[in-house]
This record gives C-alpha cells, sequence and structure tokens, in this order.
C-alpha cells in the first residue's frame, strides 16, 4: 500500500515537473516571436508597472 | 547507427539554442545588459530561476544521494524550497521596490554606504567566478564522460559557448536561453523517470517502496545529526538571493512578480527533488551497487535508454550547466561594473555596456583556469553557499527590514563572516577529519551576525554621544 502511495507521488511530481517545462516553453515562443521584447499584456511601460507596485507597497507599509 | 542518431540530436540541439539566442539579441544599453529593462513576465522568470539553481549539484548529485541515502535528502531539500518561499514573501519584493538598483551590492550601498557596496560586490564577483568554476567543472565531467574529450577541451566548449551569447545578450539572453534549456530538462527527465517506472522496474511499486525504505535507513546511519543539521542550514541559507537571484528579483515586471516567480520555484523545487530523488531509488534495482554518486545517472541512462541515450543525457545535462553558468557569468560582470567600477569612475552607459562585456570574458576566463582546483560538485558549492551566506545575508536581510541601518555593522558582517568562513574552509582542507563540509556554515553566520549586532550597538552608542 506505502509503495503505491509513494509511486502515485513521484508520478505527479514528475507530471508537475513537464507540465512547468510546457508552460515556460509557452512562454519562451512568445518572447522570441517578438524578438526577445518581453511585451507587457497591458501594454504598460516599465515605469508604469514599476510606480504601480511601488504604491501597492507604500499602502501595505 | 547510433553515433549518426548522437551527432543529430546534439547538432539538432545546438542549432536551435543558436536561434533562441540570436532572437533574444544583443543588449544595446547598461541597462538592458543588467536587468533586461525590468521588463520580465512571471514564467520567464520562474523558468530562469528554476533554470539557474538546477546546476549539476541538484540534478546529477541528487540522483546520487538518492541512489544512497533515499528520501533523506529530499527532506533536506525542502529546506531550499522553504527558503525559496520566504524569499518571495519577505525579501523579493522590498528588494525590486528599491530604485535605480542593478545588484545586490546597489541594495547594500542604498541601504548602508558606499564602502559596504564595494565589499559586497568584490564578494559577489568572487563568489559567482568559483560557482561558474564549479559548473565548468561539472560540464568537463559530462563532456569528458559523454565523447572521451580531453579535460581542458570540453572546459573550453562549455566555457566558450556560454561566454559567447552571455557576452552579446547580457541578461536578457541568459533568461530567454535558460527558458529554452529548462524546457529542456525539465520535460525529459521526468519523461526519463516515467519510462524508467513503467519499463525497467521489476518488481513493481512493492520492489520500490523496499528500496527506498532500505537506502533511507542506510542514509540516516550513515550521516551524523550535526552533518544534518549543517545541510539543512547549508541548504536553507546558503544559495539565498546569491547575485543571479537576485538579478532576477530586480529584473522582474512588478513586485508582485518577483515575489510569485520565487515562490512558484520554491514549489517546483519539491516536485524537481522528488523527482531526481526518485530516479536514484529507481537506480538501485538496474545498476550495480557501490557506483560512484557522481556516476549514477549517467550509468542509469546507459543502461536504460535506447538509441542515441547518451545523446539524450548530453544535451540534458548540459542544458543543466550552461544555464546556471551563464547567470553566474552575467551575474559577476553586473557586480563588477556596478559595485567596483561604477562607486569609483563615472561611466557613460555605453562604456559600462563595454566593461560588462570584458568582465564577462575575463571572469569565464578566471572559472575556466580555476576548474582543476575544484574539489567536487557538492564540496565546491557547499564552499560558495557558505561564504555567501556568511557574508552577505545577515547585512542584507536586516538591512532591508530595519528602519535605520548603520554601515558599521554591515562593513563588520561582511568583513567577519568572510574571515570566519575563509578560515574554516582552510581547516577543512588541513583537518579534512575533523570538520565536516556543510557543518561549517553555522559558526561563520553566528560569527557575522554577531559581528552584526557589535556594530549596530557601537554605531549607536556613538551617535547617542553625539
Amino acid at each position: 500500500m506505502i509503495g503505491v502511495v509513494i509511486i502515485v507521488l513521484v508520478v505527479i511530481a514528475a507530471l508537475f515537473v513537464i507540465v512547468s517545462g510546457l508552460w515556460v516553453a509557452r512562454a519562451l515562443i512568445a518572447a522570441i516571436s517578438t524578438n526577445g521584447s518581453l511585451p507587457d499584456t497591458q501594454n504598460h511601460t516599465d515605469e508604469q508597472n514599476s510606480e504601480q507596485d511601488d504604491s501597492r507597497i507604500k499602502n501595505t507599509e | 547507427m547510433h553515433s549518426v542518431f548522437s551527432v543529430a540530436v546534439v547538432v539538432t540541439y545546438v542549432v536551435v539554442l543558436t536561434f533562441v539566442a540570436w532572437r533574444a539579441r544583443a543588449a544595446r544599453e547598461f541597462r538592458e545588459f543588467s536587468l533586461a529593462r525590468r521588463a520580465l513576465p512571471l514564467a520567464l522568470v520562474f523558468g530562469s530561476l528554476a533554470a539557474t539553481y538546477v546546476g549539476p549539484g541538484f540534478s546529477i548529485a541528487f540522483v546520487g544521494r538518492g541512489f544512497n541515502s533515499g528520501f533523506l535528502f529530499l527532506g533536506i531539500g525542502l529546506a531550499y524550497s522553504a527558503q525559496n518561499i520566504l524569499v518571495g514573501l519577505l525579501v523579493a519584493p522590498r528588494l525590486r521596490a528599491l530604485k535605480n538598483c542593478h545588484t545586490l551590492g546597489d541594495a547594500i550601498g542604498q541601504k548602508y554606504n558606499r564602502d559596504c557596496q564595494v565589499l559586497a560586490g568584490v564578494i559577489s564577483v568572487c563568489v559567482c567566478t568559483f560557482l561558474a568554476a564549479v559548473m565548468a567543472h561539472a560540464g568537463k565531467v559530462v563532456l569528458s564522460d559523454v565523447f572521451e574529450f580531453p579535460g581542458w577541451s570540453s572546459v573550453i566548449i562549455v566555457v566558450g559557448v556560454t561566454t559567447l551569447y552571455t557576452t552579446f545578450g547580457g541578461l536578457r539572453a541568459s533568461v530567454i536561453t535558460d527558458a529554452f534549456q529548462f524546457s529542456a530538462f525539465a520535460v525529459l527527465l521526468p519523461i526519463m523517470l516515467l519510462f524508467v517506472l513503467i519499463f525497467h522496474l521489476n518488481g513493481g511499486a512493492t520492489v520500490f517502496a523496499r528500496e527506498a525504505i532500505d537506502a533511507t535507513t542506510a542514509g540516516f546511519g550513515s550521516t551524523s545529526s550535526i552533518e544534518i543539521i549543517g545541510l539543512v542550514a547549508a541548504f536553507l541559507l546558503g544559495e539565498t538571493l546569491i547575485p543571479p537571484y537576485a538579478n532576477r528579483a530586480l529584473a522582474s515586471r512588478t513586485t508582485r512578480i518577483s515575489r510569485n516567480g520565487f515562490i512558484l520555484a520554491g514549489i517546483f523545487s519539491m516536485a524537481w527533488f522528488m523527482a531526481m530523488v526518485a530516479l536514484g531509488i529507481s537506480a538501485r534495482s538496474i545498476i550495480p551497487e557501490g557506483t560512484g554518486e557522481d556516476y549514477v545517472l549517467l550509468k542509469l541512462v546507459k543502461l536504460v535508454l535506447p538509441a542515441g541515450g547518451y545523446a539524450f543525457l548530453l544535451v540534458v545535462l548540459v542544458s543543466v550547466v550552461m544555464s546556471s553558468l551563464d547567470s553566474l557569468l552575467n551575474a559577476g560582470a553586473v557586480a563588477f561594473t556596478q559595485d567596483i567600477v561604477k562607486p569609483f569612475v563615472e561611466l557613460p552607459d555605453h562604456r559600462a555596456l563595454y566593461i560588462g562585456r570584458t568582465a564577462t570574458i575575463i571572469i569565464a576566463m578566471i572559472a575556466a583556469a580555476v576548474v582543476p582546483f575544484v574539489p567536487s560538485i557538492i564540496d565546491g558549492l557547499l564552499i560558495c553557499y557558505t561564504i555567501w551566506a556568511s557574508a552577505i545575508l545577515p547585512a542584507l536581510i536586516i538591512g532591508l527590514w530595519i528602519k535605520k541601518p548603520r554601515p558599521l555593522a554591515g562593513i563588520l558582517s561582511m568583513g567577519v563572516g568572510t574571515v570566519v568562513a575563509v578560515i574554516a574552509i582552510i581547516c577543512l582542507f588541513v583537518f579534512p577529519s575533523l570538520i565536516d563540509v556543510p557543518a561549517i556554515i553555522i559558526p561563520a553566520l553566528g560569527a557575522a551576525l554577531l559581528a552584526y549586532v557589535v556594530g549596530h550597538w557601537i554605531a549607536t552608542i556613538r551617535e547617542e554621544r553625539k
């Protein structure tokens, strides 16, 4: 019984790793299809993103 | 037939990697070289973090440890997962929120003063260079074993190819090629595990469980309590925010991405350790007992995979090595430019970019020259972790959290931590029978923390007198 439990956990871990690899591969294809420009899905500039985040951190502090 | 297939696999891999590196394009300014314009999305931050920490230590060595010690090393590895999650929750967002910050040295400089930044820069460059030497050593082991090349030519191939794309593309090229390499080994190694479990595990789940229990019992029997405590401390603290990880935290598009990238990387490491240890345990019923730890994965692949198996292994392991090596070269070069040169010289952007590129090449050459002196993969990593944890972590983490960090405390903590760690490492080589490698992190870290408290106390008294 314990053997089956261990094997199931190992298989779940292996599948999780594979899915992670495929997810990153998808992001990689998106990045290189835009010539490495790493687009923002909301069309925000880096500065806009940083300012939004900084204000969020200040609010939580 | 086998050799034709092997060559085809390797050539395809090199062509795709070259295409990916080319599409990552050359960095045109220092901000792009050092921080990829702070535009990295979550999947790439996560993939790059995971690709950087899954080096030969977390793949080849973990399979070997699973073979000899069963699930003992899974338990120890969970300390590393916890560390990543804690960094994501507590440190990475604060680091990302700092303005005009390219490196950890920058962060320390902003919190303390310029002297602290320069000292942090020197420590960062040295640690990155020696870690790069450990990765180059692992690359040499793999290439020499598979193709029977002489050691020096294997080092030149691995270091040369990695240096080429890191020098021109900077962090962006490092992250994008990391994502490619991560996808390669994160898909191929677990598929190999499933292949072994389905086709080569004679006796099924019962035999696997028995081997796991036997190996884990043997592991606890052969590892002292102090060694286990030292290993947990090393995994919990040793690799915390080493320069390549800090660069990824700083280069994330938002603070939320920075936090989630580390949390996801921590969760991923649990599954990864489980898969690697399981590969080692399943190898116990396939390859001979007494096989050296660093060769368990190589022998397993040789025995169980069909034609071209070794080429397959080469692709996976070279990916593992190169994805860690490129991150270390870039982080060392950025730390050199930003923390050692820039505090003393006013640099226009194109000059900073030139220095960063030159530093990448010089660090790579030094790392290649140091390869013959690397003891073993795990020992080499543990030595670097000891120096890094004791020299940088107390000053960095306390500095990010307290309101008014004192420069004297930062300098004392970094100086004492480095000196105690180096003395402990020298003692390790002079009296190898008396000291365990993993245990030396504890006194070194304790001394650094004590020095920080003393420095803070002295500085506070001085301020009150004024």
